[in-house]
């Protein structure tokens, strides 16, 4: 991959480790501010629901489940991995199995358990696409398949009910008036993003998306690594499905279908790179609040749904292809 | 290992013959030729995709949009019918595949972005477009006995659609095999800074891989509606697992360079014959994808196990280090 990039640009650098330069980081992440202010400003003028804390309240639960999601997705694109497309059915996996399980074993242990065996399919991806060498999308979206075949043949293709009120009642509450979601998102932000910039482990995830084979190299345990951000986003996945579950009260197989395509846009439009070796979760997210952003404005304008996805996925390609474009020059 | 090594190479025949010998004892009177037939019939749906598929793959790429192209071309088939009669509906229908073809050969080789990444975008575009067009509502066509006409059964076996699959796969297997455009594929998915150096327009043979693969998922789609007399947005979307299976169990490699339009009829054939014999026996269709899925990362982890002695595994993301396309063109 070095090789490559240094014969295109003709001079002898590596763009992964140039792409940071000072100047261009600031107006790239001024850009995406300047995008999150643009959506905010067009909001307020043609929806009067737009700017109000009911709206943005509500914008922000939404994005918490998602943006849980999209912590443990900012980790598979940083180590090379690609995309996760087996998160529709880690997050079916958490919501079925954490309400589905409550009569038998109790809500918490419900939710821990759900969350593990998402764990397990992440665990299965990691080994596929780390030790075994597979491609990431076919791994997961295979792996996916037949997870998602499994949790429903598990419930017999129907919708799962709750039946623990004080559950509900604590995933629906506010703490401080933060509803709870919100604050579980932060919190795994927060752990996700020093993980990721100021832990051996994110380094060597850097270090593996970036440059593979001198990871490798320098003794980083890459396999691992690798395997490591699809456990991660599994797990994230299964928290968000479990939260999904105990909010809404009811689970079929196919609640995480979009998902997956929900958070690797939030990764994309925030700059994450899509071959690896560069991204952060601050970035990550504040790609997640433009995109919500501009769904709500759209929701609001009276946009059908069938459209948003339609935008949803021109940002996939206008990212990635911006993302090409700038690594080509090697200047971003 | 060499045994390994063998079973790998015949396997289409060997899990062909396996899935055939097993469905034959689960399922009473599965050779009779009606039931063939059904079979063969359903797994055109596929095959039609496959043969794209198969081109695209050998030449280091995917297309994962096929399924949202084969509910896209339908639909307008469909909602074109009223106006413009059937058979403008029907090449109407089969451009609009060969259109998102175009468009996602011309941004793959635009952009120069991975294949996986790009066709996953334009999936959701495709896929919206649907929705979009229809309300998300499914449509209906104008002439029923069209239909009927079109899922008759000649010679006791074949359906319209399976006989233009079988047909299309034995002239891809000569052009692949018999034909320089057809080993230029094999070049560029191999090697493909070589074959730019040996005089092969890499960038043109994946361009038209695209538009060919989606030509084909759109005819595919237009096929599918006429016989139902139906297009629908969620038509299609359990394919994209079926159909990379089917080519993949075929013997050609997610790395490229590597398959064959036999293989490929083979996968089908076994794809098709599964889907049957687990319909017979009522099997609920999330099951039968657990299946599907199964297959397709069982063989992918055979494929690694075989080719990768030697080299340490995870060094080689397919699709994206050693492919120009993803590299900006390696010359």
């Amino acid at each position: 991959m070095t090789d490559a990039t240094m014969e295109v640009s003709g001079v002898t650098r590596n763009d992964r480790f140039t792409r940071g330069g000072r100047l261009v980081d600031a107006l790239s992440k001024a850009g995406l501010a300047f995008a999150i202010l643009a959506v905010l400003l067009y909001g307020s003028f043609v929806s009067p629901a737009f700017f109000t804390t009911g709206n943005l309240l509500n914008v922000l639960t939404s994005m918490s489940i998602v943006g849980i999601v999209v912590v443990g997705m900012t980790f598979v694109l940083v180590v090379g991995g690609l995309a996760d497309l087996s998160v529709p059915a880690t997050i079916a996996c958490g919501a079925i199995l954490s309400l589905g399980l409550q009569p038998l074993i109790g809500p918490l242990p419900a939710f821990v358990l759900a969350v593990g065996l998402a764990g397990l399919i992440g665990l299965l991806n990691g080994v596929l696409v780390g030790y075994v060498g597979i491609n990431p999308i076919i791994a997961t979206l295979g792996i996916g398949t037949i997870g998602l075949g499994i949790v429903q043949a598990a419930v017999g293709g129907v919708i799962v009910y709750g039946s623990n009120p004080a559950s509900a009642e604590f995933a629906k509450g506010r703490l401080f008036g933060i509803p709870v979601v919100v604050l579980i998102f932060l919190a795994i932000a927060l752990i996700g993003h020093f993980v990721l910039s100021r832990s051996v482990w994110g380094r060597w995830t850097l270090a593996t998306g970036g440059n593979y084979k001198a990871a490798e190299a320098s003794a980083v345990p890459v396999q691992a690594v690798k395997a490591g951000a699809f456990v991660i986003t599994a797990l994230a996945s299964g928290i968000s499905g479990g939260l999904l579950g105990l909010t809404l009260q009811s689970a079929r197989p196919l609640i995480g279908a979009g998902y997956e395509f929900s958070a690797i846009t939030a990764v994309v439009v925030g700059g994450v790179s899509i071959i690896g070796g560069f991204g952060s979760v601050p970035r990550a997210i504040a790609g997640l609040i433009f995109v919500q952003l501009l769904t709500n404005v759209m929701v609001l304008d009276g946009v059908r749904t069938p459209i948003q996805g339609f935008v949803l996925g021109i940002l996939i390609v206008g990212a990635v292809g911006m993302d090409a474009a700038l690594r080509k020059r090697g200047v971003a | 290992m060499r045994l390994l090594t063998l079973a790998s190479r015949h396997r289409v025949v060997i899990i062909l013959g396996l899935t055939l010998v097993i469905s034959a004892l689960v399922v009473p009177g599965y050779f009779s030729a009606s039931t063939l037939g059904l079979g063969l019939d359903r797994a055109a749906t596929i095959g039609l995709i496959a043969i794209g598929l198969t081109v695209l793959l050998i030449s280091g790429q995917i297309d994962l949009s096929g399924g949202a192209v084969f509910a896209l071309a339908g639909i307008v088939s469909v909602i074109l019918q009223r106006e413009i009669g059937i058979l403008p509906a029907v090449i109407a229908g089969i451009l609009v595949g060969t259109l998102a073809g175009a468009i996602n050969g011309a941004l793959v080789v635009g952009l120069k972005v991975n294949s996986l990444v790009l066709t996953l975008a334009t999936m959701l575009i495709f896929r919206s477009l649907a929705h979009w067009i229809t309300n998300s509502q499914p449509v209906t066509g104008t002439d029923i006995m069209l239909s009927l006409a079109l899922a008759k059964i000649y010679l006791d076996v074949f359906t319209i659609r399976s006989a233009l699959f079988i047909i299309l796969i034995v002239l891809l297997h000569f052009w692949l095999t018999r034909t320089i455009p057809g080993r230029n594929v094999f070049a560029v998915g191999s090697n493909p800074a070589a074959a730019k150096e040996s005089g092969i327009a890499s960038d043109r043979v994946v361009f038209l891989g695209f538009v060919f693969a989606g030509t084909l998922a759109g005819l595919a789609g237009v096929l599918q509606s006429l016989v139902t007399n139906t297009g629908s947005p969620v038509f299609g979307s359990e394919l994209t697992v079926a159909v990379i299976a089917a080519v993949v169990v075929g013997g050609t490699r997610l790395e490229g360079g590597r398959g064959s339009a036999l293989g490929t009829l083979g996968g089908v054939l076994t794809i098709g014959s599964l889907t049957i014999a687990m319909e017979f026996q009522s099997v609920p269709a999330y099951v039968q994808q657990v299946v599907s899925g199964l297959i397709l990362i069982l063989l992918v982890v055979l494929d690694r196990a075989v080719t990768t002695k030697g080299r340490a595994p995870g060094t080689r993301p397919a699709l994206i280090r050693d492919n120009p396309i993803t590299q900006g063109g390696k010359t």
